[in-house]
């Protein structure tokens, strides 16, 4: 403490001077959070609206108004277009960068949520005095005093404690209160005692204690600091958007760039040749995917469909996070106790007499009660005042015997000595029942070999036997087999006193225990554990079959977490440690082939000694692996080195301590109800039950949607095609523009949208979690097969289709397809009023421009029927459309109803011509490219009959996307 | 990639191609059968016709100066063209030509569109009937005197029988006194009420001074290969110099429209300015 004092410069009674504080104040600076310097937010906004996408949209956009403005300055307006579109593609940009910085906003605002945990007040003694100051005044070497219910305000070394006792689940997820005292324990300071911790609360106690670290460098804010400082890893659903988003970028600069120098060899104007590069532009980004992706897919849930691993912690995850009984022994043998959450379980044969003894013991030696009023509420889930087994024996009781209150009351209780660390064990004395039995009974519980010392007699089958060393043994056999289980075990012993010896009104001195303690009865054991979740096993089942790994990490005991981990299934059945070998084939642990063992259990002590190619090697070796009594930082650890195996991990955490490793995790899973809202920011995702089956079920979910946003995509893809060709034809053969920028608009952000987002409810074809995770550097989002099949196939009949109807409805009108090419320079001259017809008719260049927008609309309406053919056939990959259903997605239904009448208000609504371009078209081209659409579902058709009947095939090859 | 797999790729695109370029042949061709060839399938865009003139002009603006030949040549040259084919010498043909009268007389049936008959016969139209207008003794068709002419002309529509306006209703009160029977009338004016009285007299040459019914319907280029438009020159014999005169014409008729949009449908607008020093 002198050292401390010298140290600090401070003195334990009188604290520091207040000079010497604001001195230091000035110094370190405020005991404070500082926010980590992150990028302004108007930075964060611009880089929403400079993606690659938006970018080429921008020069489009810019495209289109210098051509509005030579049109204006010229004087020869025709009409307004160009600025509609660049208004449009502005607002595209900006609506979904909006929406792309909201998203981005939601995930970044980490540091706010740890300057919640800041204390506001602190009791500081400064020149002798007492003083009530703000907490992030503090300096170090202030001293301070806190008591029961403050938030510690800054690392303290605690010089003075009495019954203090703080909680530090959110820093190291111990959640039992942790003592604090001036000894030290531990010369790591996260474990010792004389350390309190700011942002920890103190539950009871007072202490008082020397500041020795203040804002950014005491423990939780390293943690913070570590937490920003570790790289948000992108989500992988993200780094797949960006992949596609780049090529897709690409190819619009070469297509456009490619068409840009064409027309210029071919002799169109310079302006010409820019504004065809923007309409390719147009035509070719799929402006309302951003869209699409942003509204219908961005749900955190689709990150985690490629997870290959799984962290789980333990307690409250895979475990109900509250003791059980699970076991008990008597009458020499053990018998199960129903440890589901909902009490659907097989119960144990409750007639004998020695049980009847046992649960009298039970329900009388514990301080646990229920706390009033709750009646209606099921036994498990009432709250208890008293400790975890106390609890566990206290809901048995109540289950197994009744109303355990009422029962203690006629047991009137006399005396009782409670439970303390050198004692081991715990009892109580009471009168009987009988009110004519005037004998005391004594009931003792504790650890069990304590209680059997002192123990002469058994009960068996309700007859006291004397406990020799045959009972000895089978007592031995049973404690071990529980607590190989990793339960908690406790014995229980009782002893009706003497009536002679101990009459009624007889002093009972607890202090200096004037009444037998040994020569006891038996009466058994009963084993508590935290029974895993009745979901748990089935969903690491499904985890294994969907190819991802389970791994436990948890700060309990080996022997628990590997009976946990045995239990729900992470270690199978048959699997072995590298131990277990050892002891079955009695041989020494070195000499274990580690080859052979698929399980392994890793402490956090062995662990600090593991160098990673060592860590990389263990996990490597075993696929069934279980860490325990890690600390939150050695997690941190365990996820670097999955992720160096190439894995997609995803972690669980509660914790604020936890934060790194939720960042760096691929997939960050916080608890919603148990975990701290630095963990919960830190994640990608959050589980609202804290319960592991809800991981799977996550996955699950992303699979489908990974799938469905695959088909989404391949559906918005195809349309770029038939809206692209239109330009090519037109720069190439010269024929009148078959379909204009606004039109194409209207469909990427109008008609299509709906269709696209349907495909999100699409059900599962197959199985999903039957497959392997996807590996993300080959299993892309879009892959080639994908783009090829819908760019060149599907995308190729839609154009096929637009064609036919265009030229359907030029001929039809009187301009013949072999007039229309080499058309252009007529039709578009604006001075020529009487261009001749197919049949001799004179057209004015009004007559031709409706034509033109006539022609746009049957192009339009084309694409719309093929699009229809599309999203049906985006329904499935690889089952038949007809197997999978029509109706049974109900959303695509009425989206596709949605969409034919959006395509007929368009085009039937009075003053669309003037306005977007629609005209008013016959009936007939409706049904024009009808055929098409029957042949691109036809053909689909075939496709998937052949991947499905020739798997692995070439044809399965390069046609399965 | 194997070599396999890229051939089987390529001949996959090869048949896959071919096989869609067939459809797509085989249903443009299919479509193409269904069409008549003489009378269009659908007119939703055509009809109602057009109005034009000639000579054509820049932003439909005429600025030319009396004095200099050059600011007009290119207005006579088009007209000069254009006429040429309503030459005399050209409609001597009595297989392809015939009479149709001088004076404005109902519609002449040539049997049905589709009916075996063959090529119909034209009306002829003489460039005589266009007075001074016919560049047959002016040559530079008044825009020497600053009288310039303009040739109009009711853009051709298959089948398309124009009819006269039944009522006076939509007609302004100047141009009444020039409907008349088996006549589409046409009338020019000022766009602007202010300049009615700089514009000065306008002379209309050609059968009935509008578009004299007989010359419809017409049949098509195929079974109408000689057709000729009647044709309406019109003379503006005092234009107030060096001032924009806007003009617009317009023909009148039940079945003749105007759009707001199409500055051409039904009517014309035109700039003219007669600059002299």
């Amino acid at each position: 403490i002198e050292e401390l004092e010298m140290r600090y410069t401070t003195s334990v009674d009188k604290g520091l001077t207040s000079s010497f504080a604001r001195e230091v104040l000035e110094r370190d600076g405020l005991n404070e959070l500082k926010p980590p310097k992150g990028t302004p937010e108007y930075v964060k906004f611009a880089r929403q609206l400079a993606g690659g996408l938006q970018c080429l949209m921008w020069v489009a956009a810019v495209i289109c108004f210098i051509a509005f403005g030579i049109e204006l300055g010229r004087g020869n307006l025709t009409s307004f277009d160009d600025l509609y579109l660049a208004i449009v593609l502005i607002t595209v940009v900006v609506v979904t960068g909006c929406f792309g910085y909201y998203q981005e906003f939601k995930s970044t605002n980490i540091i706010a949520s740890f300057k919640n945990l800041v204390p506001q007040q602190a009791l500081v003694i400064r020149d002798g005095q007492k003083n009530q100051i703000n907490a992030n005044e503090l300096v170090v070497g202030d001293l301070v005093e806190i008591k029961g219910g403050d938030r510690v305000p800054a690392d303290i070394r605690i010089i003075t404690s009495q019954g203090c006792k703080v909680d530090n689940s959110s820093l190291t997820g111990e959640s039992e209160p942790q003592t604090r005292s001036p000894e030290c324990t531990h010369e790591n300071p996260l474990e010792t005692r004389n350390v309190a911790f700011f942002s920890t609360t103190c539950l009871e106690g007072v202490a008082t204690g020397v500041i020795i670290n203040t804002g950014d460098r005491t423990i939780i804010g390293r943690i913070a600091s570590l937490a920003s400082g570790v790289g948000n890893e992108k989500t992988p659903i993200a780094i797949e958007i960006e992949h596609f988003v780049d090529i897709i970028a690409g190819l619009a600069i070469f297509f456009g760039f490619t068409f840009f120098v064409v027309a210029m060899f071919i002799g169109y104007a310079f302006l010409e040749a820019m504004i065809f590069f923007m309409a390719i532009v147009v035509a070719y980004v799929p402006e309302g995917l951003l869209a699409t992706v942003t509204v219908s897919f961005t749900s955190t849930i689709t990150s985690v469909c490629s997870t290959s691993v799984i962290c789980s912690d333990k307690t409250g995850t895979l475990t109900q996070n509250r003791m059980t009984v699970a076991h008990l022994w008597f009458d020499n043998h053990v018998h199960a106790a129903d440890t589901t959450e909902d009490q659907s379980g097989q119960s144990f044969d409750q007639s004998s007499e020695t049980w009847r003894s046992l649960a009298r013991v039970a329900a009388l030696c514990n301080r646990a009660i229920f706390k009033p009023d709750q009646e209606g509420i099921p036994i498990p889930k009432r709250i208890v005042v008293g400790d975890a087994s106390e609890t566990a024996l206290l809901k048995f009781t109540e289950l197994t015997v009744g109303n355990t209150m009422d029962y203690r009351n006629r047991f009137k209780k006399i005396v009782e000595v409670p439970f303390n660390s050198t004692n081991k064990f715990q009892l109580s004395i009471h009168e009987l029942e009988d009110p004519l039995d005037l004998r005391y009974l004594l009931v003792m519980k504790g650890a069990p070999e304590r209680i059997l010392e002192r123990c002469s007699t058994i009960l068996v089958k309700g007859q006291e036997l004397p406990l020799d060393e045959q009972w000895s043994e089978s007592f031995q056999t049973a404690y071990m087999d529980l607590g190989g289980l990793g339960e908690r075990v406790l014995g229980f012993c009782h002893l009706y006193l003497n009536e002679k010896e101990f009459p009624r009104g007889y002093q009972f001195e607890t202090d200096d225990m004037n009444f037998p303690t040994s020569g006891l009865c038996f009466a058994g054991l009963i084993s508590m554990i935290d029974p895993p979740r009745a979901t748990v096993p089935d969903a690491v089942m499904k985890c294994r079959t969907a190819g991802i790994r389970v791994i436990m990490v948890t700060g309990d005991h080996p022997i628990t977490a590997k009976a946990i981990a045995a239990n729900v299934g992470i270690i199978s059945e048959g699997s072995e440690t590298v131990e277990d070998i050892a002891q079955r084939k009695r041989i020494p642990v070195e000499q274990v082939n580690k080859s052979e063992a698929r399980a392994c259990v890793i402490s956090g002590g062995q662990l600090k000694d593991m160098s990673s190619d060592e860590l990389d090697e263990a996990l490597r070796n075993h696929p069934e692996m279980v860490f325990a009594r890690t600390s939150p930082q050695q997690k941190l650890i365990i996820v670097e080195s999955c992720q160096r195996l190439g894995s997609i991990v995803a972690v669980t955490g509660d914790g604020v301590n936890d934060s790194p490793a939720l960042k760096k995790a691929d997939i960050g899973v916080a608890m919603g109800i148990a975990g701290s809202d630095a963990a919960k920011n830190a994640a990608d995702m959050i589980l609202l039950d804290d319960n592991f089956a809800s991981i799977v079920t996550g996955v699950e979910q992303g699979r489908l949607i990974f799938d469905n946003l695959k088909k989404s995509i391949a559906y918005t893809l195809t349309k770029n095609i038939p809206e692209l060709t239109p330009y090519l034809v037109y720069i190439t053969v010269s024929v009148p523009l078959p379909l204009g920028c606004i039109t194409i608009l209207f469909i990427e952000l109008a008609t299509d949208i709906f269709p696209s987002v349907s495909l999100a409810y699409e059900k599962a074809e197959s199985d999903i979690m039957h497959l392997k995770p996807r590996n993300p550097r080959r299993d892309r989002l879009v892959n080639e097969a994908l783009a090829v099949y819908s760019y060149f196939q599907i995308g190729a009949i839609q154009s096929y289709a637009g064609f036919t109807d265009y030229f359907t409805a030029m001929a039809q009108e009187g301009w013949f397809p072999l007039l229309c090419v080499g058309l252009r320079g007529q039709w578009e001259d604006v001075k020529l009023q009487d261009l001749q017809d197919s049949y001799g008719q004179e057209w004015t260049y009004s007559q031709r421009l409706y034509q033109e927008y006539t022609c746009y609309t049957v192009f339009f309406v084309s694409i719309e029927i093929c699009q229809i053919a599309d999203v049906l056939i985006r329904k499935t990959r690889r089952l038949s459309a007809f197997q999978q259903g029509f109706f049974r997605n109900r959303v695509l239904v009425s989206a596709i109803v949605f969409q034919l009448c959006l395509g007929n208000l368009l085009c039937y609504c009075p003053g669309m011509p003037n306005i977007f371009n629609f005209m008013p078209i016959r009936v007939q081209w409706w049904f024009v490219p009808v055929p098409f659409g029957i042949l691109i579902f036809v053909y689909d058709e075939i496709r998937k009959l052949g991947v499905r009947r020739h798997p692995g095939s070439w044809w399965d090859q390069e046609l399965y996307y | 990639r194997t070599t396999c797999s890229s051939f089987k790729i390529t001949l996959f695109y090869v048949i896959f191609y071919g096989c869609l370029a067939g459809i797509f042949i085989g249903t443009i061709q299919a479509m193409l059968l269904t069409l008549s060839e003489y009378k269009p399938t659908w007119q939703d865009r055509v009809a109602p016709p057009g109005l034009t003139h000639t000579p054509r002009s820049d932003k439909a603006e005429l600025a030319f100066n009396p004095r200099a030949v050059e600011t007009f040549l290119a207005h006579t040259k088009a007209l000069r063209e254009f006429l040429d084919k309503y030459d005399e010498s050209k409609q001597k043909d009595q297989m392809k030509f015939e009479d149709c009268g001088d004076q404005p007389a109902d519609y002449k049936n040539r049997g049905d569109l589709d009916s075996d008959v063959g090529v119909r016969k034209a009306c002829r139209f003489s460039r005589a009937l266009l007075g001074p207008c016919s560049g047959l003794e002016d040559t530079e068709f008044g825009f020497k005197e600053g009288k310039p002419c303009l040739i109009v002309k009711l853009n051709r529509i298959v089948n398309y029988r124009p009819r006269p306006p039944s009522s006076n209703e939509s007609i302004p009160e100047e141009a009444q006194p020039k409907v008349q029977p088996n006549v589409i009338p046409i009338y020019c004016t000022s766009k602007k009420e202010e300049d009615a009285d700089k514009i000065g007299e306008v002379k209309y040459y050609g059968i009935g001074e509008g578009f004299p019914l007989q010359y419809y319907p017409y049949y098509g280029k195929k079974l109408h290969p000689q057709y000729l438009q009647p044709l309406v020159a019109l003379q503006f014999t005092n234009l107030t110099r060096n001032t924009d005169l806007r003009i617009e014409c317009k023909v009148f008729g039940d079945n003749i429209d105007y759009s707001e949009k199409d500055r051409y449908q039904g009517r014309f607008e035109v700039k003219i300015q007669v600059e002299e020093s």
